[in-house]
């Protein structure tokens, strides 16, 4: 009944079983696992019967690709191996593939349950209930699983390290046989009658896998968790294992002495910590009885009173403990005390210096005691008891065979001993002493030993130097450790593999820098042996393969050439990046490399560039913005590329923009010079930031021939496309204005003028600036460097150098009116010459302006006329002139001037362009000074005022009448007759205007004056000659005169007398009304005295009768004698008719 | 390591590990809490006679046992407060020594928590080879601390618990950790 009712369960379980088995065959991820989860738990627990027949249906999952399910599959295995070890066999193999996992963490499970596996497996062989081919089959598989796992221990994982710790810690503990406990499975509960296991060589294997774990405990790079896990491990190993104990003891020892140096403080703390513990759960262990003294000192060292420690420590043990103090280590713990942290290199050196004597002194021994002996180990070992034997050893050896110098091999050899003076120490110093003994006896005389073992140098010295060189120490194990990973490999090939790959890595890096050292290490390795015979021999040494251990930092300068070796690959690479669609990428890792590494990739990326500029020029470009990032600190170095302190690193752009642009103009490439334009263009326009070496260098170009338009250009463009630096970069292009070369010198002026036309407020001040400056230039006496440096020190002004420093000013005139007044203050302070130039200068641009300004004047030149810079009025006079030609003056104009004229500028001539705008008291007043002029400015004046010329259809103030009026009542005192003569001359030559209706009025206007003007008859004569018909007129006005008793005013009676003979015969009338004075002066004029006689002798007899009595006698008498000719002294002679040529116009009467 | 199991210790398993205990939970880690001492120990009358009970006892118990005894001055102190803490947590004090379960993460309050906790692992041996870490933060034992400790107990947590590999990067790790709450920290690994 109850068989029935278990198989119904049985058969519902198996049920469910297939039914799990299945989801999880249907499912993915978590619910495959939970799936598996329940059907490896009723497997295992509930239906074991049933797992030949499904164990393959969860083994499958083993490549899940799930990490859970991995491990869910793992910790199967793991079950497996311990409740039903028959299915070792079949779970192996997945086992042995899933330790090496691609996944971390499933690793770790699978070393996890590796160890267990091979306990397991250990125990499952001695049960030795399977057929021996299956044994064989999973020896050889955990065998395997074991070498994998010990390689491990090099893994850069740590939690791997860790786990494999363990692994390796359990391993040890089972291929080794136990003292004491029996009830632990060790090596003894091996059967002996397996073939395929040999005993001794696991024995072997575990003591290599211990010193591992040593070793790796004693690493320097060990992390404080791994060095934690192994002093458990070690301090596990030593409990159970007796036979480790001084190994372990001595292990934590050094270390203590020894930290890592990579711990932090609190790492430091927890290690101790754990250390303290680990002693004194040692202490308390009944297996630590015989290395009491060494933990206890150990225990002291930490720290520990020795209260505290007898505390710790078992009744049983204290006595012996106590015994122990007395009679033993005094010294050592005296010079121990004195460093409890002994971390320290001082105390180090104390314990250190310590041992080495004894090490030394002990080595040498036999040499001297020991010949006579038998020697034996035990006898040398007896024979280091003896306090007087070791010191007589140690004196005649220091005295005798102490080499002067300490021998290299003696650096390298040397480790400091750190148990010296313990049971375990001499033993070992007995047993190599005999080696030595025999070695020598065998063939080596004394002398030729003794340079090898025996230096004794200062101890700090020593420890200093072999912390400097623990590579070499390391390489010289590595050998030994190949050796014996070989060994313990011989069938696994990958690992082999895995080492050729390590050495063959090593080999590369060194192979030019440490080809030397090596000889060196080789010459070592030779005296090494007999230093130390016997124990490097007797058992293999393994190491683990540590990356950072075995290797040494790659010398600076071999990977700088490396680095640069891998740039120029990728340079060359170009091609192939382009069309594996990575040339973006590449370009990118170029503009990194150069910006960001050493000079000399600098210059290879740069040459690469300049190699086909054309086509890099973008990678260029690149480059300068990774730069330029830099400079401005939008990127930053990675810290391992930190710019060395003397490293200019914001100068690289600079230097980089500098190279581009020198390189691509001066490198004489052929190739480059066709596409010179366009690269550099292209470097100029694109580039980040034009720095102000990159401009000079275009400024300087400038002078070179071939590309000096070019360059011009490019500052053009600069200025242009960059307004922000616009004002830096326009400097550059200004100074050439000034260049020697005309063609130079115009298209800088063009392109200043364009870009001053479009440019920015700061732009234009620095164009003005130099405008005045260059303008400043001609009020100087010599001319300025900047114009003479290539013409000679000291040379002279010229024209050409005047319209040079004008040019720009006057370009830019145009544009700011303003600037006239700057023109206008240096024109005042400039030479004569340079005054010309200026006014020829001024006259383009002025018109230009006057002609856009048609209505009003610019308040420019308003407010230039309102300051009036001393000494520029001639200036002043040239610009009111050009306004005034087009147009007539404009009322404000017209104001200014006349103010100025009234305070300041005393130069008449001022006036002439605004006459018209004058009023015509004004235009008389400054008459006098007019006509005083230059005769054809006189004309000029005359002219305007008489509205000759007159384009703008003004009218003029003064009516032409008025003007010749004006002319005769000018102030003799005032100006010069002679002047005024020109001037009616002028007016006469106008007979266009001065018809004879005009003269008519004038003549009218003159007799009216109360005195006769000077100029007024000959006025008359000029008028009578120019128009016969006014005779009758003058008449009018000759009798007018009479009435004026005109022959009291000599000059006027002269005229009279001449425009009587004119008149003759009409004039006879007026002779004949001339009162007796009158005719006595007339006198002199033959001609009228006959006019006269020829009158009255035609007159009827009754006006005859009528006839004042004078005039009848005047008649009557003869024609005067010639000496009575005229009473002025000077005859008239015939007045000849005014003749149209000035020059030979007559002279007043008496004036000749 | 997205879930790993953590174990908050301290003496008493009464206010710096379960302040942590309630904390780390609310957060959705999974975690417990032990004591490591002999007895579960709570301020009495006076400082030399403390309230003294067996881990195991519910902390119900505890409380209505101090209700009993003086509510006015244990509601002071803020002792029935935390015990109606914790028992709204979990029924009793438990004692780290006699847990069977293997956490991934075991965190102390103390050093000599600490110390015990190692002990413990020192006085028995692996069968299972899985390692744990074990950490100590000190904190002193009142509310304030136990409230700030556990703030800095759930950093830490959430710092390993976003780590990939905590093996790999636990030195690292309680380095940094180290260096931003200034506390010094004391840790090792063990093997269940």
């Amino acid at each position: 009944m109850a068989s029935l009712s278990s198989k119904i369960s049985i058969t519902a379980a198996q049920n469910q079983l297939i039914q799990w088995i299945n989801e999880a065959g249907m499912t993915e991820g978590s619910r495959r696992a939970d799936s598996l989860r329940k059907a490896v738990e009723l497997l295992l627990h509930q239906c074991s019967s049933m797992l030949p027949q499904y164990i393959e249906n969860i083994l499958t999952y083993y490549c899940d690709k799930s990490v859970d399910i991995r491990k869910l599959v793992i910790a199967f295995i793991e079950e497996l191996s311990k409740q039903h070890p028959q299915f070792l066999p079949k779970i192996i193999g997945q086992l042995r593939q899933l330790v090496s996992d691609s996944v971390i963490a499933v690793q770790k499970r699978a070393i996890q349950a590796s160890s267990i596996v091979y306990r397991n497996t250990l125990m499952w062989i001695c049960q030795g209930a399977s057929e021996t081919s299956e044994m064989q089959y999973v020896w050889k598989n955990i065998t395997e699983l074991k070498l994998v796992v010990l390689n491990m221990i090099d893994s850069d994982n740590e939690g791997i390290r860790t786990h494999s710790i363990k692994f390796l810690e359990e391993v040890v503990l089972l291929q080794t046989p136990s003292d004491g406990a029996g009830d632990e499975f060790n090596l003894d509960t091996l059967p002996a009658n397996m073939t395929f296991i040999d005993r001794r060589a696991l024995e072997e294997e575990s003591e290599t896998i211990f010193k591992l774990l040593v070793k790796f405990h004693n690493s320097q790079h060990i992390s404080s968790v791994n060095l934690m896990a192994c002093m458990t491990t070690l301090c596990l190993l030593a409990k159970f294992r007796p036979k480790f104990m001084p190994g372990v003891i001595k292990a934590l020892g050094d270390l203590h002495t020894t930290l890592p140096p990579t711990l932090s403080q609190s790492q430091v703390n927890s290690v101790r910590k754990q250390l303290k513990m680990l002693l004194i759960n040692l202490i308390k262990h009944p297996s630590s009885n015989d290395m009491m003294p060494q933990l206890t000192q150990l225990l002291i060292d930490i720290g520990m009173s020795t209260q505290e420690i007898n505390k710790v420590l078992p009744k049983d043990k204290r006595n012996k403990r106590v015994g122990e103090i007395k009679n033993g280590d005094a010294p050592a713990k005296r010079i121990r005390i004195d460093s409890p942290q002994s971390n320290s290199q001082g105390s180090d050196s104390n314990s250190n210096s310590r041992s080495d004597f004894n090490m030394f002194d002990d080595d040498s021994m036999p040499s001297s005691v020991a010949k006579q002996l038998v020697p034996t180990e035990d006898s040398i070992y007896e024979g280091l008891h003896n306090v007087d034997d070791v010191v007589n050893l140690v004196t005649h050896t220091l005295v005798n065979y102490l080499p002067n110098e300490m021998p290299s091999s003696f650096v390298t050899a040397y480790k400091p001993i750190p148990n010296s003076g313990s049971k375990a120490q001499k033993r070992s110093l007995a047993k190599m002493i005999l080696a030595l003994i025999s070695n020598k006896e065998e063939t080596v005389p004394l002398p030729v030993v003794a340079p090898v073992p025996v230096p004794v140098p200062p101890a700090p010295i020593l420890s200093e130097v072999s912390s400097k060189i623990p590579l070499l120490r390391d390489d010289e194990e590595k050998v030994t450790l190949k050796n014996a990973v070989a060994k313990l490999q011989e069938s696994t090939k990958a690992e082999r593999q895995i080492e050729s790959a390590v050495s063959r890595l090593m080999e590369e890096t060194r192979q030019d820098h440490l080809k030397e050292e090596e000889r060196k290490q080789k010459d070592k390795e030779k005296p090494v042996p007999p230093q130390t015979p016997s124990v490097p021999k007797l058992k293999q040494k393994v190491k683990l393969l540590k990356l950072q251990e075995i290797t040494r930092p790659i010398p600076k300068e071999i990977k700088e050439r490396l680095i640069i070796q891998a740039v120029e690959r990728i340079l060359k690479a170009e091609t192939e990046a382009a069309i594996g669609g990575a040339a973006q990428i590449r370009a990118k890792f170029i503009t990194i490399f150069a910006s960001s590494y050493t000079p000399e990739l600098r210059e290879l990326v740069l040459n690469y560039i300049l190699d086909d500029p054309a086509n890099r020029i973008d990678l260029a470009l690149s480059w300068l913005y990774e730069e330029y990032a830099f400079m401005q600190g939008f990127n930053r170095h990675p810290v391992t590329l930190q710019p060395k302190v003397h490293e200019k690193h914001d100068q690289n752009y600079n230097q980089l923009l500098c190279a581009l642009i020198t390189q691509i103009c001066e490198r004489g490439d052929p190739l480059m010079e066709s596409s010179k334009d366009m690269l550099l263009r292209k470097v100029y326009s694109e580039c980040p930031v034009v720095t102000d070496e990159a401009v000079d260098y275009l400024k300087h170009l400038v002078t070179e021939d071939k590309v000096a338009l070019l360059a011009l250009e490019l500052l053009e463009e600069l200025c242009v496309m960059r307004p922000p630096r616009a004002h830096k970069y326009v400097a550059s292009l200004l100074c050439h204005i000034l260049n020697e070369n005309e063609e130079i010198r115009d298209v800088a002026l063009k392109s200043s003028l364009k870009i001053y036309k479009r440019s920015t407020d700061a732009v234009r001040k620095v164009i003005e600036k130099h405008a005045l400056l260059y303008l400043g230039f001609i009020s100087l006496n010599h001319p300025p460097p900047e114009l003479s440096d290539t013409r000679g020190v000291r040379a002279a002004w010229t024209d050409e150098m005047y319209h040079i420093c004008l040019n720009l000013v006057m370009a830019l005139l145009a544009e700011n009116e303003e600037l006239i007044i700057e023109v206008a203050r240096v024109y005042g302070c400039a030479g004569s010459e340079a005054k010309r130039c200026v006014l020829r200068a001024v006259e383009g641009p002025v018109r230009a302006g006057a002609a856009a300004h048609t209505q009003e004047l610019s308040p420019a030149f308003l407010a230039l006329l309102d300051e009036c810079p001393r000494g520029a009025e001639t200036l002043l006079t040239r610009l009111v002139h050009i306004f005034t030609e087009k147009a007539p003056p404009s009322h404000e104009l017209v104001s200014k001037i006349r103010e100025l004229y009234a305070t300041r500028v005393s130069d008449v001539r001022f006036l002439i362009p605004v006459l018209t705008g004058l009023s015509k008291k004004e235009i008389l007043a400054a008459l006098p000074k007019f006509i005083k002029l230059n005769p054809m400015v006189v004309k000029e004046v005359f002219n305007k005022l008489l509205g000759l010329q007159n384009p703008h259809e003004e009218n003029s103030p003064v009516t032409p009448a008025e003007l010749l009026v004006a002319l005769h009542l000018i102030d003799p005192s005032m100006a010069d007759l002679k002047y005024i003569i020109k001037a009616t001359a002028l007016c006469f030559a106008e007979k266009q205007t001065y018809t004879q209706d005009v003269l008519s009025a004038v003549l009218q206007r003159l007799t009216e004056e109360p005195e006769i003007p000077v100029l007024m008859m000959r006025t008359v004569l000029q008028a009578l000659t120019l128009y016969p018909n006014l005779g009758p007129l003058v008449l009018n006005i000759l009798q007018l005169l009479i009435e004026k008793e005109v022959w009291l005013n000599k000059v006027a009676w002269e005229g009279w007398v001449k425009c009587c003979e004119r008149l003759v015969p009409q004039s006879g009338v007026l002779l004949a009304s001339l009162s007796a004075r009158a005719l006595q002066a007339l006198g002199s004029s033959p001609r009228l005295h006959r006019a006269l006689q020829a009158h009255v002798a035609q007159m009827p007899p009754h006006q005859r009768a009528a006839l004042p009595h004078h005039v009848i006698a005047f008649c009557q008498q003869e024609i005067a004698p010639p000496q009575f000719v005229a009473p002025m002294g000077v005859p008239m002679g015939v007045p000849a008719p005014v003749p149209p040529p000035m020059l030979v116009e007559p002279l007043p009467p008496g004036m000749e | 390591m997205c879930d790993i199991y953590i174990a908050v210790v301290c003496s008493s398993n009464m206010n710096r590990s379960m302040e942590a205990h309630a904390f780390l939970a609310k957060k959705g880690f999974k975690v417990k809490s032990y004591g490591t001492g002999e007895k579960v120990k709570l301020p009495g009358a006076s400082a030399d006679r403390p309230n003294c009970y067996e881990f195991g006892v519910p902390y119900d118990d505890i409380y209505n046992d101090l209700l009993e005894k003086d509510k006015v001055y244990y509601t002071q102190n803020g002792i029935l407060h935390m015990l109606d803490r914790n028992r709204r947590i979990k029924p009793s004090p438990e004692k780290f020594q006699v847990s069977t379960e293997r956490f991934d993460v075991i965190i102390t309050c103390e050093e000599r928590v600490y110390d015990q906790v190692i002990e413990w692992f020192g006085s028995k041996r692996s069968v299972y080879n899985q390692p744990v870490h074990v950490v100590n933060m000190d904190i002193q034992d009142n509310h304030e601390e136990a409230t700030i400790g556990a703030f800095l107990i759930s950093d830490m947590v959430t710092k390993m618990a976003q780590s990939d590999d905590l093996d790999n990067d636990i030195d690292e790790l309680l380095h940094e950790f180290e260096g931003k709450c200034h506390r010094p920290i004391l840790n090792c690994i063990m093997f269940y």
